[in-house]
């Protein structure tokens, strides 16, 4: 099936670049395997029937968080060059192989409904629905609202000069 | 629509706004922490008359009950003390922002109102995250490379913390398709599913790590040390008291709202906390032990005081199961909810003393503490009363918060949870009267007096007097704390 | 055997945890911020994955409703982070200015 060789294709480039992300020794070229990865999960959202977060993945985390990055290593970039890794490398590797497993073993032996084929789309409109009627999630929605502010102040106050 | 039930929520938000719009247009900065504490005072006015009122209100997100209550009026008090203390501080370090600094304390609480709310997946995550994000700008607030390093490091490692707790709550989302914790119950208790299933169990734990960040548990804690070294001492102050109990709120709910169906799921929760309150005690005071900074060595002392903290919930068997309606039955969010308002008044008292001492003094060396109690006798005197209620003497409320809560833990069979938190609180004895003694008996170099504003004096005053007062007539208190965390047990309770 | 649940939840297991070895040694504190979206943007996957095959036959929206707050809040955190960084920069401008041991207590 179409989209089971779209995932496919999907996961492998996502792992490798997710892999380049911590690997690579220019901090630039890793950012620019981060927004690779980000397309991928695009894709893989497109695979998974939300197209509306899919969008939301390009213009979000490609559109703002990805360039924020990189500015932040455009910034810094004169004295900033090397990825170097701290000397936790070898047991940090050893836990995540260890979490690998018990996440990998315990997803595959849960025992999950069936997969049926499911030609819809999710209905953008009843996202909207949920978000901002007063039976869903209304009132989280001033909440991230309020983050926003604090996030706004925060960024001014730490960058403008003493 | 019920919007008075976050009528707190709408007050201090309404009047964090309007510091910031003040501080464009006023000259008279002196008006911004009045306007702060009165703002808070308002949310603090607004909970208490939310008591007992029965409507849960915005159906399945938020559920504004008595534990709601009880930790908005911390969280409210707590932030308006530390405003209260804040003035000079303030004044000396960053005056330019100061309307952004009492603004964010303030959003922060905000952020905090909604955790201790909230029952919904996603309504915890983004309040959480209004809190961290606030928290994170104003640990950087002192913008000098320790601060930024100190905000920095809060930052990442609360990053990945959030990453944790988002796939771990997706994971239990995906086990049961629910966001709502009583969602979350019904569907897990309809399955059948224990901690013994590795899904179920990967999602727990992974929310516990979430959360154990902000509690500031071991192996979380990483942040913990840096963080209170190099953030301002105003905003260390409130993320010691406030930040933590908002932790906790969260947890009670979650683990007794979503997780309490039978004894089997409840004992190996309360098992894992049990073994992080070893973990945090023993760690947290051996390492407070070698500190020379006192701010370093609040913070081990905040992460062994977590410990303490999780023995009130690792003491929650004996209320959930068949057969047991006795209502005498000690039940430990009872004794975490008392504890966490002695630790919230003691630990506060003990950091408003600091923050008057390093304004004059400018270290936080404890060397430099010598002979304090010769140059400011008032306040010398008011940090060695909360010293000793966070050891968990008499005459303060320390002492009872601890004797109920490993009361109740040893009625829970934890007997051996309790023989340890008692061998802790003797190593503690050591490190916490060190201050005390270099205060008293060391001599310094100097007799300048230590002046104190009258903003921070009376913080001061309420810190100690809450101390004493919980020490002398603590049944009120008990009673509040009591009728507040059976707002959860009550779920826990009916489980067949 | 046909792409399942499975198969989306090893994907983001993967994911996931790269970005925690990554965050955890990694000393550049963008490349930690980097791994960060990583870790985030496996249990956007979890979610989006659980919300089409939870139910048979039908879309879980809550799940989509997660996601949009997750971006939300990644994207608030990225620009807080990057506004430290730069503070921290503006001090130091020395050549370890971002760097930063997280693991270190």
């Amino acid at each position: 099936m179409a989209v089971d060789i779209a995932f496919w294709i999907l996961a492998a480039i996502a792992v490798v670049s997710a892999v380049a992300v911590v690997t690579l020794r220019d901090v630039f070229r890793a950012a620019i395997f981060l927004i690779l990865c980000f397309f991928t999960t695009a894709g893989i959202f497109v695979t998974l029937n939300a197209d509306f977060l899919a969008a939301m993945q390009v213009l979000v985390y490609i559109g703002a968080v990805a360039i924020l990055l990189i500015f932040a290593i455009l910034f810094t970039r004169d004295v900033q060059q090397g990825n170097p890794s701290n000397k936790l490398k070898v047991p940090a590797a050893i836990v995540g192989v260890v979490l690998l497993g018990v996440m990998v073993s315990s997803a595959v032996t849960f025992g999950w409904p069936e997969s049926v084929y499911l030609p819809e789309l999710a209905d953008t409109a009843d996202i909207g629905q949920r978000l901002f009627s007063e039976n869903g999630y209304v009132v989280p929605v001033q909440i991230a609202g309020l983050m926003l502010l604090a996030a706004a102040i925060g960024a001014i106050v730490l960058m403008r000069e003493k | 629509m019920s919007y008075y039930l976050i009528a707190p929520q709408i007050t201090v938000a309404g009047f964090a706004v309007a510091v910031i719009m003040l501080d464009l247009f006023v000259k008279q900065k002196r008006l911004l922490p009045i306007v702060s504490v009165v703002g808070l005072l308002g949310g603090l006015g607004a909970s208490i008359a939310l008591w007992g009122q029965t409507e849960t209100g915005f159906t399945n997100v938020l559920s504004v009950d008595r534990l709601a209550i009880f930790f908005s009026v911390i969280f409210c008090g707590a932030a308006a003390l530390v405003v209260l203390a804040s003035r000079d501080y303030v004044r000396n370090n960053f005056s330019r922002f100061e309307g952004e600094y009492y603004a964010l304390i303030m959003l922060s609480v905000v952020g905090m109102m909604f955790l201790a709310a909230a029952r919904d997946l996603i309504a915890i995550y983004v309040s959480l995250e209004l809190v961290g994000i606030s928290l994170y700008i104003l640990a950087a607030f002192g913008r000098d490379g320790k601060s930024s390093e100190a905000g920095l490091k809060y930052l990442l490692l609360g990053g990945v913390a959030s990453a944790v707790l988002i796939y771990g709550m997706a994971v239990v989302f995906g086990i049961t398709g629910q966001t709502s914790l009583a969602g979350i119950y019904q569907a897990v208790a309809a399955a059948g599913l224990g901690l013994d299933n590795g899904m179920l169990l990967l999602g727990v734990v992974f929310i516990i790590a979430g959360f154990g960040f902000k509690i500031a548990s071991i192996p979380f804690q990483m942040w913990v040390p840096d963080v209170y070294e190099g953030a301002p001492t105003t905003v260390t102050a409130f993320l010691s008291v406030a930040s933590k109990a908002a932790g906790f709120v969260v947890l009670i709910r979650i683990f007794l709202e979503a997780f309490g169906q039978d004894l089997a799921i409840v004992s190996g929760w309360a098992m894992i906390f049990a073994v992080l309150a070893v973990l945090s005690m023993t760690i947290g005071n051996v390492a407070a032990i070698v500190q020379t900074n006192i701010k370093r060595m609040l913070g081990y002392s905040s992460i062994a005081q977590a410990g303490y903290l999780m023995v009130g919930l690792a003491a929650v068997s004996k209320t959930i199961g068949a057969g047991v309606t006795d209502p005498e039955v000690l039940f430990g969010p009872t004794g975490l909810l008392f504890y966490i308002g002695c630790y919230g008044f003691a630990n506060l008292g003990v950091f408003i003393a600091v923050i008057a001492i390093s304004n004059k003094i400018k270290s936080d060396s404890i060397a430099d503490y010598a002979g304090i109690g010769h140059r400011a006798p008032v306040i010398a005197l008011a940090m060695s009363i909360c010293l000793v209620s966070l050891i968990g003497l008499p005459p303060a409320a320390g002492f009872l918060a601890k004797f109920y809560l490993f009361n109740t833990a040893v009625h829970h069979g934890l007997t051996w949870l309790v023989v340890i938190a008692v061998l802790n609180t003797a190593i503690s004895a050591y490190y916490y009267f060190r201050v005390v003694k270099v205060a008293w008996f060391g001599t310094s170099t100097s007799q300048e007096a230590v002046p104190s504003g009258w903003g921070l004096r009376f913080a001061l005053g309420i810190s100690v007097a809450g101390v004493l007062v919980l020490f002398f007539y603590p049944s009120g208190v008990l009673d509040i704390a009591r009728s507040a965390a059976e707002a959860v047990s009550g779920i826990a309770l009916s489980a067949p | 055997m046909s792409v399942g649940v499975e198969h989306y939840l090893v994907l983001s297991a993967i994911l996931f945890v790269i970005g925690m070895f990554g965050a955890l040694t990694k000393q550049n504190s963008v490349v930690i911020l980097m791994c960060i979206e990583l870790m985030l943007n496996a249990a956007n996957i979890v979610l989006v994955a659980f919300s089409r095959f939870l139910v048979p036959g039908t879309v879980l929206i809550d799940g989509h409703v997660f996601v949009i707050f997750v971006m939300v809040v990644a994207a608030a955190e990225a620009a807080v982070g990057l506004a430290i960084i730069m503070a921290l920069y503006r001090t130091r401008k020395t050549s370890d200015a971002t760097e930063i041991n997280l693991m270190k207590g």
